[in-house]
């Protein structure tokens, strides 16, 4: 008893073990790769295209765009550049293009194409800023602020910054708030004024430029309101007050710096254009895998092989969750089958074959070839000349079913092919075996449980969300290993054993 | 759909009576009394008989055995001073392969059964035994040619054609269970319980009938000959328990099931040893395995000789 119950631990403790091992390497896969739970083979792609057009005065120019900077909000998979005659240099959140004299009209294009565009973060790293000073206003204007700012505090929102976007978005809006307000403001004049009253409470803050990631063209970038609280820097989207950024947004710039700056040049624009496209996940695993901060492990995975490879792994990984449903048939369930594995075998088979098809044609094989089983018992031929001559016969069916099956284009018959010829010729012995020793109902009862057991298992492997978790996931192939061996110290009764012990228990009439 | 269910029970009955399932057969008592390397010893008829000899287990005689299909026709060299023999398969179970010749001419053989074989047909199924058709998993095998047991005709009315034996399953060398097997005409002379034949649960201290049962429900008179089944009494219990008994000390096995005939003149002979008894005799007796077991476990003293262990069984 010792003994066993140490065993049971033990199983226990390597699941308990391996479940925590793939559930992190789930998440791991989940995070730094992008897999996902269903089988979704594509993702999106943004292409976004910043376009600066100006004239040169004819003497050297010197632009520089503030560009996205590396966070975990969006990867990017390509970076294009396209100045002619200009020398291009990058830095963390600017590209510098510089050039000798030129003249006329000058157009610079810089390209990225990003994928994975997460809700970012809040927080973002940066420096903290020195204490915001006070701006400078007349007394009145003071007054006027303050009191907004006392105004704001009964907004909703979770932080002083939220509670005064909210107040500035409110419908109607405060009078106090609209006479403090210019008659009429473009958004950046809106976001200046937020900042100004965010001074007058002791809070610094700044503007930062992003884009919206929606197909079309932009003249303008969305504007950010970024804040200093509790020690860090963060963004908030003056739209909706929310802290954070919004789904899809791809940052630009921040600092409170000027998106474009040209040196040499007047009548500067930047224009930017987006495209979405879409592209194959795993495509994109290995992209991300290298930018993740821990990388070198992908290209030691699977995922890294030939596509052939990858599809036979993909169909083997998904039979051990087959082999534990077989298991649980037997010895949780009772079902008595032929064989062992006959049952998943035979679920391989209605994979490749498509069910209704594999399913009738697996019965037409069995019965002719029980059939011509029957006929041979009477030659009293020894076991192994015997079990061969049937799967010389099976095959024999199977070329006469492909035969007819391509000729009176009978897609049904045309499956057969793909039946494992000698586990088939197996079945078909056995059940012919039983049907001699135990009748004809136990010879069906056996064959109709493995069918049935297969059938089962057939859907658990069919399934396209299991295969590709199955997979994508391979370490739970592990956690399964370790189901499969604890349910070796199962001892508890079968679901069959309730009804066959069930007379024991009864009291006799 | 609920009138379905109601031919389930619920584990905790089953466990309340002590029934023992597969799974816990197999892990508790079969993995870890009987250890692989002894299996070939009650699978094997020919070590099984050798053991028996040595143990003074009363088997019936051995003719010969025949182990190579060249040897095939020898069979008629070996029975020349026999004029009935049975021919087996020395890892066959539950009576597959077994024909029983009652006596033979100069071209045939006649079987107890009735029905007549030439000498080829006779040569096909020795060979047929040799290439392993009734071996388990098909592996090659020997012939096995002993004597004819003549039954005891107790139990002539109690059978239906084929011959009732009485299985004995044995703990820690503790006969704990019996039960006879009676074949049925709707079993077609088989004695598996589950095919039609009738299991009759003995009382393990008297060899009386204890309850019998056909298709896991009770009953009270054989379906073809009529005879009462409470009646049945084996005659020589004792000497039944104890070659089911020393057979713990032959094999080593500590839990087994003993198959036992009764001869009519020579009395109890053990006929075979399986070391993965079915549990279909809980049914036939009405009682859990596992209560009998741990039964075992904490009352009965070890140590013991398999007369000792006899004898405080009937006490």
């Amino acid at each position: 008893m010792k003994h066993f119950f140490s065993v049971r631990l033990l199983l226990t403790v390597f699941l308990v073990l391996s479940l925590g091992f793939a559930g992190y390497s789930m998440y791991y896969k989940i995070k730094y790769w992008g897999f996902s739970l269903s089988p979704k083979q594509s993702a999106n792609v943004w292409a976004i295209e910043a376009h600066i057009n100006f004239t040169a005065d004819g003497l050297p120019v010197k632009v520089s765009l503030g560009i996205p900077t590396k966070n975990k909000g969006f990867k990017i998979l390509e970076e294009n550049v396209i100045a002619d005659g200009y020398h291009t240099s990058k830095y963390a959140d600017r590209i510098v293009f510089t050039s000798k004299n030129k003249s006329g009209e000058q157009n610079l294009y810089y390209k990225i194409i990003v994928f994975d565009n997460m809700p970012g973060k809040d927080k973002l790293k940066d420096k903290a800023p020195a204490a915001p000073q006070l701006p400078e206003l007349d007394d009145q204007r003071m007054a006027q602020a303050r009191q907004i700012v006392k105004l704001s505090r009964q907004m909703p929102g979770n932080d002083a910054i939220e509670q005064l976007i909210n107040l500035f978005n409110a419908e109607p809006l405060d009078p106090a708030l609209k006479s403090y307000l210019p008659v009429q403001y473009t958004p950046k004049m809106k976001l200046e004024i937020m900042q100004e009253l965010l001074a007058v409470s002791g809070i610094a803050s700044r503007t930062a430029r992003g884009l919206q990631l929606e197909e079309g063209q932009k003249i303008t970038p969305d504007l950010m309101l970024e804040a200093y609280v509790d020690g860090a820097w963060r963004i908030y989207d003056t739209s909706t007050g929310k802290r954070g950024l919004p789904d899809n947004f791809l940052l630009f710039q921040r600092g409170g710096k000027s998106l474009l700056d040209v040196e040499g040049g007047t009548e500067s624009t930047v224009k930017f254009s987006l495209q979405k496209s879409i592209t194959s996940t795993m495509n994109l695993a290995s992209q991300r895998a290298k930018l993740a901060e821990k990388s070198g492990w992908f290209d030691h995975t699977i995922y890294t092989l030939p596509l052939a490879q990858q599809n036979t792994l993909k169909w083997l990984s998904v039979f051990p969750i087959g082999i534990l449903l077989v298991v649980l048939m037997r010895n949780i369930v009772g079902v008595q089958t032929m064989g062992t594995f006959t049952p998943m075998l035979i679920s391989m088979s209605l994979v490749k074959t498509g069910f209704l098809t594999g399913l009738i044609c697996f019965i037409a094989i069995v019965l002719l070839g029980l059939a011509i089983r029957f006929i041979m018992s009477k030659l009293n031929l020894l076991l192994v000349p015997r079990i061969s001559a049937v799967v010389i016969f099976v095959i024999l069916i199977i070329h006469a079913l492909t035969f007819i099956g391509y000729n009176f284009d009978i897609k049904i018959a045309q499956a057969s092919v793909f039946f494992p010829i000698i586990i088939t010729a197996w079945i078909i012995e056995r059940a012919s075996i039983t049907w001699e020793e135990d009748g004809p109902v136990n010879a069906g009862k056996e064959l109709f449980n493995s069918l049935l057991v297969g059938i089962i298992v057939y859907f658990v492997i069919a399934n396209d969300y299991v295969r590709h978790f199955m997979f994508v996931f391979n370490e739970f192939n592990l956690v399964i290993l370790f189901i499969v061996m604890l349910l070796g110290t199962y001892t508890g009764y079968r679901l069959t054993e309730l009804k066959r012990f069930a007379p024991l228990v009864k009291k006799v009439k | 759909m609920f009138g379905w269910f109601k031919n389930f029970t619920s584990p905790k009955l089953l466990r309340a009576k002590g029934v023992l399932g597969m799974n816990a057969r197999n892990f508790h008592i079969i993995s870890k009394y009987n250890a692989r390397r002894l299996y070939p010893l009650v699978d094997d008829k020919v070590q099984t008989k050798a053991l028996a000899l040595q143990y003074g287990v009363k088997t019936p005689d051995l003719i010969g055995v025949i182990e190579h299909q060249y040897q095939v026709k020898n069979i008629l060299q070996m029975v020349k001073n026999h004029h009935e023999f049975v021919v087996k398969p020395a890892h066959g179970s539950g009576g597959k392969g077994v024909l029983v010749v009652k006596d033979y001419t100069d071209n045939c053989f006649m079987m107890s059964s009735g029905k007549v074989l030439t000498y080829n047909e006779l040569y096909q199924h020795i060979s047929n035994i040799l290439s392993g058709l009734y071996s388990l998993g098909g592996r090659y095998d020997e012939a096995l040619v002993e004597e004819v047991v003549h039954f005891s005709d107790i139990f002539k009315n109690y059978s239906y054609q084929g011959v009732p034996d009485v299985r004995i399953i044995v703990y820690k060398g503790y006969p704990i269970m019996a039960m006879t097997r009676l074949s049925t005409a709707e079993s077609a002379g088989r004695a598996n319980l589950h095919q039609g034949a009738v299991g009759v649960g003995l009382d393990i201290k008297t060899g009386k009938t204890k309850r019998a049962v056909q298709h896991n429900l009770p009953l009270t008179r054989h379906p073809d000959t009529d005879a009462d089944l409470r009646k049945i009494e084996v005659p020589l219990w004792r000497e039944h328990l104890l070659i089911a008994a020393k057979a713990y000390e032959m094999t080593g096995l500590g839990y087994f099931g003993a198959d036992i005939v009764l001869d009519a003149q020579k009395g109890p002979m053990m006929l075979e040893l399986n070391a993965r008894p079915g549990l279909a005799i809980q049914i036939a007796n009405g009682l859990g395995l596992k209560k009998a077991v741990k039964r075992v476990d904490k009352k009965y003293p070890s140590g013991l000789t398999p007369e000792q262990r006899v004898d405080f069984i009937l006490s």
